[in-house]
């Protein structure tokens, strides 16, 4: 191993090591199993190797983006956090794994990035707050609009849209979800028994942004809140296994917290004043030399071509003579 | 997957009251037409009747897809009432006093979804997959099965139109840059699982349960459909417990009664 396997996510906040669910997965399961990442917090998909987040770059130079073959090629490095589950207790994993993909996932995507007050006041601002100058104009929305997509396939209905029923349905299978996740897990402290698996992490991934993430519109976060054990569950891996970014949140949740983030920004911000800056005197000139107000060339050109122009003028004023 | 939609839901609580009747309808397209997907559910959904001990008439239409009021098959025609798609028909089952699940408790009802899921998120992908992305498979079965009923132009059309969708769909599921193997792998991943679970038991739990049901449905289709090549069957083969599972399944649901 020359190299350590280098990982990229989503930057993180609201008290969450990153924003992203998928990253979140991986972020979790890697801490469980041990592996000793580089992690590369970014918030500028085209920094990445596959350009999307979550990204896996191999000591062989490889680029995985999928979260299933990250944690595929953790566990052949010797990195397992299912080593002490026996044959069924995995079988139990990849079953509700599924449950969470089928009945959850649509859920979420759904509370994050369809419905419109929350897409607007919270998604939407986190991103384009966090991404890079020209990016955060247009990224937030292309990601949106492959959500949408993707959330059109996923229920089968191509004129999908936001709207009382469709979020009644989904709701109604992410809380029954939520309800037989929290059943499972009963008073155990991890889904089975005392350390965790990587269950845990999907499941610590899928509700961790559910729990902290204040939107609008929360009532999925109502019914977790709910589910105690689910909850508890939650903050304990926070607490365990990502402790400074649990303090983070919790700094952060104090109202101090615009004005630090205005501090962090600084240079990025002055970098931007001066871009926009360079941008609006490049449109102005560009106007300017369009429409023929500033028109350098012409001068030239006329300067050049006036003394042969005198001259003929000159010989045929001498031909008129003559 | 399996989505429960309002109105049938409203219909569910009118006419909860009434028993289930005796002319009772299946309606499914005819056999081998739409061949995995179909013929899946289709097993699935007659398993859970005749577990459940409601007797149900099949009958084939060509056209059954165009039928159904939501555009998904199979339906079942009850008294005066259609209901289609495999979830609304197991909550119209259980509003008319019909459940399987009942005896459980909630950690196994838990399991029994969460398994049921992982059928429809790995099994039923793959199968999908495997019936419209593997070009051999496509080309030499699918389009063909998939068009007979239908003419010359419109065949082709329809076929290629169910095809872009499904790649469509394989990509928002993130299977877009699978390759067969991989899914081949995939299914044993699953059939690993089910078996681990079903382990010496008759049934994944103490009673026949929608899982099995579900289950059946899935690996039945398998086991008795013709492809390109026996990798998928010989994958369901290796796991000996599954096969006996259908076998029994087979015998006590469908052999003793049909005959």
């Amino acid at each position: 191993m020359a190299a350590p396997d280098e990982l990229f996510c989503w930057e993180g906040d609201w008290g969450l090591p990153s924003v992203s669910t998928d990253c979140l997965v991986v972020l979790a399961y890697a801490q469980f199993a041990g592996a000793p990442l580089k992690v590369r917090k970014i918030c500028n998909p085209w920094r990445s190797p596959s350009g999307s987040l979550p990204a896996f770059r191999t000591s062989q130079k490889e680029t995985l983006s999928r979260t299933s073959d990250i944690i595929i090629h953790l566990r052949k490095q010797k990195f397992n956090a299912d080593y002490d589950l026996s044959a069924k207790e995995g079988a139990d994993s990849l079953a509700f794994i599924s449950l969470m993909d089928e009945k959850l996932k649509p859920a979420l995507i759904y509370t994050f990035w369809i419905e419109p007050k929350n897409y607007v006041d919270v998604t939407r601002r986190w991103f384009a707050e966090h991404m890079p100058f020209p990016l955060n104009f247009f990224l937030p929305g292309r990601m949106q609009s492959q959500q949408l997509e993707k959330l059109r396939l996923l229920q089968g209905d191509e004129r999908l849209e936001a709207g009382e029923e469709l979020e009644k349905e989904l709701y109604r299978d992410a809380t029954e979800c939520l309800n037989l996740l929290s059943q499972r897990l009963g008073s155990q402290k991890f889904f089975f028994g005392d350390s965790p698996s990587s269950l845990d992490a999907y499941v610590f991934g899928h509700l961790a942004p559910i729990l902290r993430c204040k939107l609008p519109n929360g009532k999925l976060q109502q019914h977790l809140k709910s589910l105690d054990n689910l909850a508890n569950f939650c903050s304990n891996i926070l607490l365990l296994y990502f402790p400074r970014d649990g303090r983070d949140g919790c700094s952060q949740k104090s109202p101090p917290q615009p004005d630090a983030g205005d501090f962090d920004n600084v240079p990025s911000k002055r970098r931007k004043q001066l871009l926009s800056a360079v941008v609006a005197l490049g449109a102005m000139l560009g106007y300017a030399l369009l429409t023929g107000i500033v028109s350098i060339q012409h001068v030239q050109q006329e300067a050049l071509e006036e003394p042969p122009d005198l001259e003929d003028m000159g010989s045929h004023e001498e031909e008129g003579d003559g | 997957m399996i989505r429960v939609n309002e109105r049938v839901l409203l219909c569910l609580s009118l006419t909860a009251a009434e028993p289930w009747p005796e002319n009772a309808t299946l309606y499914q397209p005819l056999k081998g037409e739409g061949f995995f997907s179909s013929s899946c559910s289709l097993y699935h959904l007659q398993t859970y009747l005749r577990m459940c001990g409601l007797p149900v008439q099949v009958v084939c239409r060509p056209n059954a897809e165009y039928m159904s009021p939501s555009g998904k098959i199979p339906f079942i025609h009850v008294g005066n009432q259609v209901v289609s798609e495999l979830g609304p028909i197991v909550q119209f089952s259980k509003a008319k006093g019909h459940s399987l699940s009942d005896g459980l408790d909630d950690v196994q009802r838990a399991e029994m979804k969460a398994y049921m899921e992982l059928v429809n998120n790995m099994l039923l992908t793959a199968e999908l997959f495997i019936q419209w992305c593997d070009e051999t498979t496509v080309s030499q079965i699918t389009r063909h099965r998939y068009g007979t009923p239908y003419s010359w132009p419109l065949n082709l059309i329809l076929a290629y139109q169910k095809q872009w969708e499904v790649r469509r769909k394989m990509n928002a599921v993130g299977w877009g840059g699978k390759t067969v193997d991989q899914v081949y792998e995939d299914v044993s991943q699953c059939c690993q699982a089910l078996s681990q679970r079903l382990g010496t038991q008759p049934y994944f739990f103490k009673i026949p349960t929608e899982l099995d049901a579900l289950v059946f449905g899935h690996l039945f289709t398998i086991l008795t459909t013709q492809l390109t090549n026996t990798e998928l069957l010989e994958r369901v083969r290796s796991y000996s417990n599954l096969l006996s599972f259908c076998r029994r399944i087979e015998q006590t649901y469908f052999e003793s009664k049909d005959s």
